[in-house]
Parts: C-alpha cells; structure tokens; sequence
C-alpha cells in the first residue's frame, strides 16, 4: 500500500489541477445499478425507495474499502431522469422486468415543425407545454412534484455523504444542444435535419442554448458542488465530420464551459463515443479548470498526448473488463493506465461511464486496490 | 450525364441527384442504368469514408438519398433484376437490452450495401435469433448491444447456435458502444467492432470469401 500524504480531497483537488499527488485518485463512476445489484435490491426498488438505493451505495462503498469520491450521491428520480436527457425511457418495474436496467427509447418525438416553434416560443416553454407531455405517460403535474422530490432527495443524498466524510464528485450536470436535440430528435433524424435545412437546425440552438445555459447554472448552484457534468456523446466525430462539429457543436459548448467557469465551476467533460479527433478543439479552454472523462472508445493514449500538462484525464477501464474479464486483467490494465496516463499526475482512475450493472464485485475491488497500491512501473 | 450523377450522389448533393434522375426518366434511360449509376456513387462514398474524408452522418445521409432514389426506380424496373443479393444477415439487440440506434444504423448501411437484413428488434430472447438463422439460412449472425446484460445473452446464442449444429459456415459479429476485443473472445464471436461501416465492410469481405 502506498503511504497516503493526502486526504482524499486534496488529492482529487491536486489531480485536477496537475498538481503533485500521493498516488492516483480512484472514482469509479458507480451511480445505484451496481450497488443495488449487488446487495439484492431490485432496480425497480431503487427507483421506489431512494434512500435504500443511496444506502446500497455506501455498503458497497465501504465494502469496496473506499474510494476518494463517489461520482454521484444517489438514484435519479425517473421524473428528473426524463426531464434532463428528453428521452422516453423504459424504467425496471414499469415498461421492463425489476431487475432490467432504465433504458431510453431512440425516437422521434421532435418533429421538424418544432424547430420554427423553438425559435419563436423559446426553448424553456415549448420544452414545458409541448415537448415533455410527448415523452412521459403521466400526466404533467407528477412530473413536476417529482422533480421537487428528486431535488430534495439530491441534496439529502449529498449531505449523506458529506457526513460520511465522502466528497460527491459532480452535482450538476447539463447537456450541449447537439446532444439534447439528438436525444429528442434521434441522431439520424437529427443528421438529416442538418444536412438538408442547416439554418434551421442552428437557429434552434441558439435559442436553446440560453435556456440550457440558465437550467444548469441554476441546478448546479442549488446542489453547492463545484463539479459539473457536460454530458457529451451526440455530437462527436465518430458521427460526425468535423466541419458539422465546428458549427453546431463545439460553439456552444464554448458558451456552456465559459458559463460554468466564470462562476468558478469544475467542467467534467463527460465524453461517450469516439471524440479522438474533437479533442484537441478543447484544448483552448483554460488549464487546470476541465476533466476530460473518457468512457473507452476515444483513444485515452492520445487523449493524454493531447492535454498533457493541460487537463486532467479520467477513465477508462471498459465495462466489458469489469463484466466479463478477471482481476488479474483489471489489474493488468489499470496499471497500464496508471502508468502511462497517470505519470506525471493529472489522471483519476475510473471506469469507462457507468459502472456496469453486473460489474463483477472482485473486479472493481481490484481496480480500486491497484490505485491504493501501484505507484508505477518505471 | 453517367459521371454527373455518380458525382453528384458521392458529393452529397441531393437536389441536384432528384434532379438528374429526373432528367434521365425523362430522357428515356433504363432506370436499371440510372441504378448502377447511384451504386458506383454511393461506392465512392463507401471510399471516402474508408480514408477519413466522410463520417457516418455523411453515410446516413447518403444511405436516405439512395434510398430514394430506388424507391423510385424499382418500381420501373421492367424485370425483377435488382440488385445483387450480397448475403443474408440475422440482426438484432440481445435479451436485456432495448437499444437500437447503433443496429439500426449497421442495418440501413447493410441494406445499401446489398445484404438482405433480417432484423429481429430489440431484447431478442436467444431462441429467436437461433430459429431465424435456420429459416433463412443466413450467412452472418449480427448482435448490437450498448448495455453490459447483453453479454450473456450474446454468450446464449452461440451457445445455442453451436448446439444446433450451425456455427459451422455461420460468421457472428458483434458490435456497440459496450463491446470490446476482451467481450468478443469472451463471447466467441468472429468479429467486433463500435463502428458500423466497419461492420459492414467485414461482412463484405467475408461473402467474397465464400
């Protein structure tokens, strides 16, 4: 075991900003699937009764022998779920059997007429009257009592932890307009849209943008956590050419990163598929004020070439590795990872987005081991 | 006017497509011809993609224009000539899994590159991928997943399929987000792959081969 100089804080804080660290932080993004699962509550349970899902993920905290943060305090009312990605969603327990994960239904519920809609009502009130009713299959008014609830519940979920002496890694969390509209449009109606009326689809995100902007600055102040979560999956160049990315994508996230740091915010990049060649794009955004989280398919080797000295880089230990592989394996990669990205600091160890539901127990005991334990080979 | 279509589809030029195929139809052209014209364009594309110049949006956007246009022309078509059947594919998403976006985009790139897609949909119990592989005599077993659960729904199958005695010419491929080298061994699949056009140049090369 490596002798620990830090608190858990001041090593997450030090990693962040490329600073000297003791050994490399470990935060394996674990919400409630895993937990709960593992300690025999059903999903569908853990969508009822939100303490027992929070409670299932300090046990298994605890009995994973720690880590230095927990990535998110606890389990997403489904009210706040839909309200935040647009998605009709299928939950374990309602639309699929109790222990099914929540899984959200690629459609089309954005339909071309609302562009024109967007850009005259605002974004804020067509995705209230219009849009929301679309994707929920109960009425309006349980949507937004459980949202109060979900909020209520967040903030009880984060002092939870706080007095555990736990820090909660990220509390607010936004999406760019690429990623919100893909959701709600699906991305192959989205990529037509934008390849035949272009003028349209960008000016619906600049209406949009202002009100996304506004949303989460607000959520985030409400949770008092500096960490925030630009959730980016859609906008990427493994769907798209770079030119498209250049206009309907990275302005915005300009705008939303600029937002967040003139109040002082940590960015967590939240990137799932490929961004390899997005990255460096990125790379104007100041020192030490953004983590580059990667969920395994953008390449991490060049992702650290890239930002080296720059942003710190968190990932990416693959679902497949932590469902089908062995510790032996785990350890094998996570000491790669620590060696070649976290050399020099600058890297939390992670898994590669959400921890899977059936992540095998030993395995993400061992990755986090292997961070308590490995300092580097070289 | 043969060049100006093929270049105008791999330029992604879809008014001025319309507008040629138009022309042609008017100008008396066999519309098997205007086909073969639009297949070398969308060829071109295939190579554009393979050396970095398109994206896959590029891909869907030219697979709906295709898709277009022989929606129209098929039925102009004096015989039933069509297109050369470039094999058969069972697809689908596995048993705990509902996502389809990534095997919807490999099926629609599949379609237009000539293959006969049988596509099963989402939470596809074993069973059924198993009994739709015997009816059809497929060529190439394909699963999509961009969840964990499916991989021992994936590990079912081809158990399943070895214990019906079809693995032998049968080739699996599995691909989405959450698949990696490690899951494809683990599942005993032929191929992996988080790429669609990917996936459909693999299959390609696999019917040459055959």
């Amino acid at each position: 075991m490596i002798k620990e100089t830090m608190t858990s804080q001041q090593r997450v804080e030090a990693a962040i900003k490329l600073e000297p660290l003791d050994r490399i932080p470990v935060i394996p993004f674990i919400d409630a699937k895993f937990p709960c699962r593992y300690q025999g509550i059903s999903q569908a349970e853990s969508f009822r009764n939100f303490d027992s899902a929070r409670e299932a993920m300090q046990k298994t905290f605890d009995e994973l022998g720690g880590y230095d943060a927990t990535f998110r305090p606890g389990q997403f009312a489904i009210e706040s779920w839909i309200a935040a990605t647009g998605m009709k969603t299928k939950f374990p327990g309602i639309h699929l059997p109790d222990e099914y994960i929540l899984q959200p239904v690629e459609y089309e519920a954005l339909v071309p007429e609302d562009y024109d809609t967007i850009i005259k009502k605002g974004f804020n009130k067509f995705y209230k009257e219009d849009y929301l009713p679309r994707v929920i299959d109960f009425p309006m008014s349980q949507l937004e009592r459980g949202i109060e609830r979900a909020h209520e519940q967040y903030i009880k979920d984060i002092k939870s932890w706080s007095e555990k002496g736990v820090l909660t890694f990220t509390g607010g969390f936004i999406n760019s307009p690429m990623m919100l509209f893909g959701n709600m449009r699906s991305i192959t109606a989205l990529a037509l849209d934008v390849y035949r009326t272009p003028d349209k689809v960008k000016a619906a995100f600049d209406a949009a943008v202002v009100d996304i902007i506004e949303n989460g600055l607000h959520f985030a102040r409400f949770t008092g956590l500096k960490g925030v979560e630009i959730v980016l999956e859609r906008g990427s160049a493994f769907y798209w050419p770079l030119r498209i990315f250049e206009k309907f994508e990275f302005p915005y996230i300009k705008q939303i990163v600029e937002a967040f740091l003139k109040e002082d915010f940590i960015i967590i990049l939240h990137f799932d598929t490929d961004w390899t060649l997005n990255l460096p794009y990125f790379k104007e955004f100041p020192k030490g004020k953004c983590v580059v989280q990667l969920d395994g398919t953008t390449n991490i080797f060049k992702a650290k070439e890239i930002f080296r000295n720059h942003f710190c880089i968190m990932g990416d230990v693959p679902a497949a590795l932590s469902s089908l592989g062995t510790p032996d394996e785990m350890e094998e990669y996570c000491e790669k990872l620590i060696d070649d990205i976290g050399k020099g600091g600058g890297f939390i160890l992670s898994t590669a987005c959400v921890c899977p539901v059936d992540a095998k127990f030993e395995n993400i005991k061992r990755m986090i081991q292997t961070a308590k334990n490995y300092l580097h080979s070289k | 006017m043969s060049e100006k279509l093929t270049e105008a589809l791999a330029n992604l030029e879809e008014a001025k497509v319309y507008e040629i195929v138009k022309k042609k139809l008017d100008g008396g052209e066999a519309p098997f011809t205007i086909l073969e014209e639009a297949n070398k364009g969308m060829q071109l594309i295939g190579n554009r993609f393979e050396t970095g110049e398109y994206f896959l949006t590029d891909l869907i956007f030219s697979s709906a224009i295709f898709k277009n246009i022989s929606t129209q022309l098929e039925p102009l078509l004096k015989e039933k000539v069509g297109r050369e059947v470039k094999g058969k594919i069972v697809l689908g998403t596995p048993k705990g899994d509902i996502h389809d976006l990534g095997k919807n985009i490999f099926a629609t790139l599949a379609r237009t590159a000539g293959f006969e897609v049988y596509d099963l949909g989402v939470d596809v119990p074993p069973e059924k991928f198993v009994d739709k592989v015997k009816e059809t005599h497929a060529n190439i077993l394909g699963m999509s997943a961009l969840i964990s659960p499916a991989f021992p729904s994936m590990q079912e199958v081809v158990e399943k399929v070895k214990q019906a005695g079809l693995r032998g010419s049968l080739k699996i491929i599995i691909g989405g987000g959450v698949t990696t080298p490690l899951a494809r061994e683990k599942v005993g699949a032929d191929f992996q792959t988080i790429y669609a056009h990917k996936g459909v140049m693999v299959c390609k090369e696999w019917m040459e081969v055959k």
